[in-house]
């Protein structure tokens, strides 16, 4: 048994939004305002003219962590939120009444509703379309053109995403609220 | 139980405020039903709420109905369960009264829950116990049981031992899943504004201000400003206790304040300051909902009973600002995780306005605690039964 997560080299972005695309494609995500699994922030550049600092200006892939002690999980009245065999974070869409306490507990904002099923949606790192068909990438991964994911079992040493957390220095998102995510930013 | 029928049940002395009340309540009522009817045909597109802002201003009426359901139970407990003897008449007025109110709220929120049925197949089937929602609502279903039985015990069937032991339980259960609901918004480690131990507690105190407002307004309605002594004498009393209720308040809102503001703690301070620095909190919340009534107690001595009555209205008003806060206010902060500039805009408070149909669901709930209690009035002698308590 797995237990995924996900590194992003996030310096490398360049915020051509592919994987946002690409995760609509694959997952059937609705062309709508509030529709979307995953983002790319931006922090915009520093200082004022002349002085401005070129590189405090980053990009910010993110979507959600992940956690391994998920506050949304925690809230839900019918478990319909529930910890995949892989340690992922799921949405049972037939237990799903629709109370919406999930989006208001989620200290990523990473969930919202599915106006198809009117459950609550979030990212499922592929593992319904991408994972169940025998790939070992996610569809954000395998169209960003800076490789900045990295998808991969933490469990397992000698997987790419283990190695890279071996040796580099990251750092991960509110961390401080006891939620244990998922997702490391390589720095 | 009276005796009625159709006749009698639509009945009433057309006097100028009781046809302003009934114009009131069919208007409300009317309001609901139209706003079911659109949200039946539109479903949540129907309302204002966003994937930044998920709960809106039903969320606020549910709580304002089970808080009023709830303070109506603890107040009436006073002399039904307690005993003290001046409180005793207020108990099955009290009582329908909760029951009303919790019903209002069961209806409004059953159309927030987008699934309703599903949430009772699947709280029963897979409970989600680390979750204060599942706790709040399964508790609150044991609540309306148990006033249902000490209502029925109490003016259907009289029994005072078994009215006073469901009472007990009604007590005891309301206060569980009261200050349960409290924590629904006290557990969110997400909110920094709202997390901690504040709600839990605060909604207990404000649940007993908001059943003292109730029972005021009931009764200068029942007798129309004419009290009688021993009504008087009651509501003097309970003035008392109201005025006191309220400076807890007061006291407690300060230093909630002046914790979240201390120190300038990251998200916590901005939203806070932004919250009291708007109209909702300073006029409707501060000043209709707490100032006011406890200047009016305070400068009478708690003796003018029917400036209290009024102040009542001003602070139901209140009390329904203060719910609106509590939803808006934790939710006024936007998550930037990351997102520092999502799509090219620079994220600020989050805003939300109700739509027509949650403004009309919502109130309209009201409409249907007005349409309620009036009937309950015709079909029950919601009047203390003489020789009743021993």
């Amino acid at each position: 048994m797995a237990r995924y997560g996900m590194a992003l080299n996030y310096k490398s972005c360049i915020n051509c939004r592919a994987c946002e695309s690409a995760c609509k494609e694959e997952n059937g995500v609705l062309l709508l305002k509030d529709h979307y699994r995953i983002w790319v922030g931006v922090k915009e550049a520093e200082g004022e003219f002349p002085n401005i600092s070129i590189a405090s200006q980053t990009y910010h892939p993110s979507q959600c962590q992940h956690c391994s002690n998920a506050p949304c999980q925690m809230v839900c009245p019918t478990n319909a939120t529930y910890y995949g065999t892989d340690g992922m974070v799921m949405v049972d869409p037939v237990k799903c009444i629709l109370c919406t306490y999930c989006i208001n507990a989620c200290p990523y904002d990473a969930r919202y509703v599915d106006q198809r099923t009117m459950t609550v949606d979030k990212c499922t790192f592929c593992s319904d379309t991408r994972l169940a068909a025998g790939e070992t990438t996610t569809a954000c991964q395998a169209t960003c053109p800076t490789k900045v994911r990295v998808f991969g079992d933490l469990d397992d040493p000698k997987s790419e995403i283990s190695q890279l957390l071996a040796n580099k220095e990251y750092r991960q998102v509110k961390e401080h609220l006891g939620t244990k995510p998922k997702l490391f930013y390589i720095v | 139980m009276n005796t009625f029928s159709l006749k009698k049940l639509f009945f009433f002395e057309k006097t100028p405020l009781n046809l302003l009340m009934a114009v009131l309540t069919v208007g409300l009522l009317a309001a609901f039903f139209a706003g079911v009817a659109n949200y039946i045909l539109h479903g949540h597109h129907a309302y204002n709420v966003t994937r930044q802002h998920p709960w809106g201003l039903l969320i606020s009426m549910y709580v304002f109905f089970v808080v009023s359901s709830t303070g109506l139970c603890i107040i009436s407990s006073i002399g039904h369960v307690f005993g003290i003897k001046e409180f005793q008449q207020i108990g099955k007025r009290a009582i329908a009264g909760a029951i009303i109110t919790i019903s209002s709220g069961f209806a409004v929120i059953a159309f927030e829950i987008g699934h309703p049925v599903t949430m009772m197949i699947y709280n029963v089937l897979t409970p989600g116990l680390t979750s204060a929602i599942w706790w709040m609502g399964t508790l609150y279903g044991l609540y309306l049981t148990f006033i249902c039985l000490e209502f029925f015990f109490l003016a259907v069937k009289e029994h005072h031992t078994l009215s006073k032991i469901f009472g007990i339980c009604g007590l005891l259960v309301g206060l569980a899943a009261h200050s349960n609901l409290g924590a629904v918004f006290g557990f969110l480690v997400s909110r920094p504004s709202a997390n901690g131990v504040f709600y839990p507690v605060y909604f207990i105190l404000s649940a007993m201000i908001t059943g003292c407002y109730l029972i005021f307004l009931m009764y200068g309605f029942r007798y129309k400003m004419n009290f009688p002594d021993k009504v008087q004498v009651m509501l003097v009393k309970l003035s008392k206790i109201l005025g006191m209720l309220l400076a807890v308040l007061i006291f407690f809102e300060i230093w909630k304040i002046l914790t979240a503001l201390y120190g300038d703690m990251p998200e916590r301070a901005a939203t806070i300051l932004h919250a009291v620095q708007h109209p909702n909190f300073w006029l409707g919340e501060l000043t209709l909902g707490m100032l006011i009534p406890f200047t009016v107690i305070l400068l009478s001595n708690a003796q003018a009973i029917k400036a209290t009555v009024y102040a009542s209205i001003l602070g139901m008003v209140g009390i329904f600002f203060m719910r609106y806060g509590l939803v808006h206010d934790t939710l006024l902060y936007p998550m930037t995780t990351l997102k520092r500039a999502e799509y090219e805009l620079a994220p600020t408070f989050v805003e939300y306005f109700p739509s027509i149909t949650e403004f009309a669901i919502g109130l309209g709930g009201i409409g249907l605690s007005l349409f309620l209690y009036y009937i309950a009035d015709k079909v029950f002698n919601l009047d203390e039964t003489e020789g009743a308590h021993h």
